[in-house]
């Protein structure tokens, strides 16, 4: 097995984003950032795969600088190399943008065999990226995977479909697209984190090292505007509370039941 | 006129609800707005399909025909519709975002290298025919009303279980075309090996709904029996279906479905963001949770802070179980 390749993104922790109701946008600035969840199972599943199969895991993303420490706990759980795609030209990218950089950098990697992505980002949540990478690499793809298994130079996957799931075979390389919580990200290693804070590089590249100009990325290679937030006013709700013995609470809640079933 | 097309998803000719619900969402801005209506399928055989389509509102159909769309690879379907697309140029695509709509909109929307929104909950659009899509972010909290200006066709999924389809009418009538696609040497590299599934019951439309959380652990009969007990179908938070105790597609939720019922009760979740996202649109929302600071406690109308299996036997056995 050749490298397997996991698009890694950092995203702010949903509870900690609010609403400017002013300005109408949001505010990410007290948010708490972490690799988002998908990619995580994302980097777990690689790096099984690699105990399995051999080959080397090379987180690659796409952000600004401050990713550099979330990489680096994807190294000290096992990963042997990172990149970081950063150039100030890249801000305020939509998926097609993203995925189109994304891509380029694959290219310029050049030996691997599989595409990991997580099913989708939790902050926009589109789970368009790994589609578009395929599509940019003229790939072939199988998306919400739950496992993956390689026979010579095919792979059988499980994914997801409509009441259950469906067998894949697909050649390598593919790009696959990790469905959220299959298993439990392994806790990265203490003396490789110390290892990864104190010595290991992460490899920065920017646009010209990607060969890619400023029409086609960030927000100018966007397809997509927002043209406005509006915040979702949570229903408003009774929260009357049933108190009482477990007994008394059952006959209460027995009676607002039957009130609304009628 | 705006020419706008839905993907008429279908399994063996079963079309899926929210593909008709677009279309259902469509006729509505249609009635203030000159705007064309059309249904597209892939498939080996059109069957009844137009047909259904058109008696619930599209006006016009195009079949996509070839033997290779009888299981769904990326790359055929994609290479299937592209030419037509380039040809006809609508002004809109619209997909429900189901595995399968997600999966084909992201793909098609690099290939027209145009823009893509996901997941949309509102849909509105204009006298210039510029989509707007409200796309829930952040696990629903916002939602950011997205536009392309820049290219067409303008491409969106959309949730399903947040329009109405129109009542089925047979004396509608449409245009149909069906056309032999054509794929010179390309042949699919994606082939499917084994499929299992079942039934799921499509709980967005469901009048009551018991929702079993990660509290529950794995004993799940007692809330099962007290669901069976009021009538109500049962729903999962996604902790549950990731243990695999329930399959993905009575997930309630951001990357699940969004129920519409009149009663929901819920036992053991948190109540995170990505999950009372769900609920938002029932009108009477119950919970049970031990914890007194369960956040699910803010989305409910009727809290009751107890152990679930000391209150379920009490409960069962009221509602006429043993
Ligand atoms: C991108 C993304 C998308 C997501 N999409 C979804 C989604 O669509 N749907 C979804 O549900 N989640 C989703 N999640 C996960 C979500 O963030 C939460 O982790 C999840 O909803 C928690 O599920 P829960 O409330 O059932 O479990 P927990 O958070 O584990 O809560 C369990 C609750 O049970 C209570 N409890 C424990 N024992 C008992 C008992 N004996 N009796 C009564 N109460 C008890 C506890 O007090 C606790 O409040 C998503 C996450 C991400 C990152
Ligand atoms: N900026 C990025 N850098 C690296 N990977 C990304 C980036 N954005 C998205 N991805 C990958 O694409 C997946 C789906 O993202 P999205 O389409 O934004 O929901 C994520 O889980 C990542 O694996």
């Amino acid at each position: 097995m050749k490298n397997i390749i996991v698009c890694v993104k950092v995203v702010p922790k949903t509870e900690d984003v609010s609403f400017d109701p002013v300005t109408k946008t949001l505010d990410r600035s007290k948010a708490e950032n972490q690799i988002n969840e998908a990619d995580k199972n994302a980097i777990e599943y690689a790096l099984v795969l690699k105990e399995k199969y051999g080959g080397n895991v090379i987180l690659l993303s796409m952000g600004p600088m401050f990713f550099e420490p979330f990489l680096k706990i994807g190294i000290a759980m096992g990963a042997d190399d990172a990149i970081l795609l950063s150039d100030r030209a890249f801000a305020g990218a939509d998926s097609y943008p993203t995925a189109l950089t994304l891509a380029s950098a694959i290219k310029k990697i050049g030996d691997f065999d599989l595409i990991l992505c997580g099913e989708e980002s939790s902050d926009a949540g589109l789970g368009q990226v790994p589609s578009q990478v395929a599509e940019f690499l003229d790939l072939p793809q199988a998306l919400f995977v739950s496992s993956v298994e390689i026979e010579g130079n095919k792979i059988k996957a499980r994914r997801s479909v409509k009441g259950g799931y469906e067998i894949v075979e697909l050649p390598l390389p593919s790009v696959i697209s990790i469905e959220l919580g299959i298993n439990q990200p392994r806790f990265p290693d203490f003396k490789r984190k110390r290892w990864a804070d104190k010595e290991f590089k992460i490899k920065v590249w920017n646009m010209k090292d990607l060969g890619l100009n400023e029409n086609i990325v960030g927000l100018r290679g966007s397809y997509t505007f927002v043209n406005r937030f509006i915040e979702t006013e949570p229903p408003k709700r009774l929260r009357r509370y049933i108190e009482g013995s477990p007994e008394e609470q059952a006959e209460k809640l027995y009676e607002v039941i039957k009130e609304i079933i009628e | 006129m705006i020419d706008a097309w839905v993907y008429i998803e279908h399994d063996s000719g079963e079309i899926e609800d929210v593909s008709l619900e677009i279309v259902g969402r469509l006729n509505e801005i249609k009635a203030s707005l000159p705007l064309r209506i059309t249904g597209f399928s892939f498939g080996r055989d059109p069957g009844e399909i137009p047909r259904k389509a058109i008696s619930q509102g599209v006006e016009h159909f195009i079949f996509l025909r070839n033997d290779l769309f009888s299981f769904y690879d990326t790359q055929s379907y994609v290479n299937g519709i592209e030419g037509i697309v380039r040809e006809r140029r609508p002004d809109i695509i619209l997909l429900g975002a189901t595995y399968q709509g997600r999966d084909l909109a992201g793909r098609l929307a690099a290939r027209l290298k145009t823009g893509l929104a996901a997941n949309a909950i509102t849909l509105n659009i204009d006298e210039k025919g510029l989509l707007y899509t409200g796309v829930p972010g952040y696990g629903g909290r916002f939602i950011a009303e997205i536009v392309n200006m820049k290219a067409r066709p303008q491409i969106s999924t959309v949730r399903q279980g947040i329009f109405r389809k129109l009542p089925q009418d047979n004396s509608r009538s449409g245009e149909v075309e069906n056309i032999e696609v054509k794929f010179g040497d390309f042949s699919p590299r994606l082939r499917v090996v084994e499929r299992v599934r079942k039934d799921v019951k499509d709980i967005t439309k469901s009048e009551r709904v018991v929702i079993i959380g990660n509290g529950a652990g794995n004993n799940l009969k007692p809330i099962e029996d007290f669901a069976r007990l009021i009538g109500a179908d049962i729903g999962v938070t996604r902790p549950v279906a990731d243990r695999g105790l329930a399959p993905r597609d009575i997930q309630v939720g951001s990357t699940g479905v969004s129920l519409n019922s009149k009663l929901v009760i819920i036992f053991g979740s948190s109540g995170s963001n990505h999950f009372v996202s769900g609920i938002e649109r029932c009108k009477n929302v119950i919970s049970i949770d031990v914890d007194r600071n369960s956040n699910i406690f803010n989305y409910s109308d009727y809290c009751v802070v107890a152990d679930m299996f000391t209150i379920l036997p009490y409960l069962n056995r009221r509602f006429g179980g043993q």
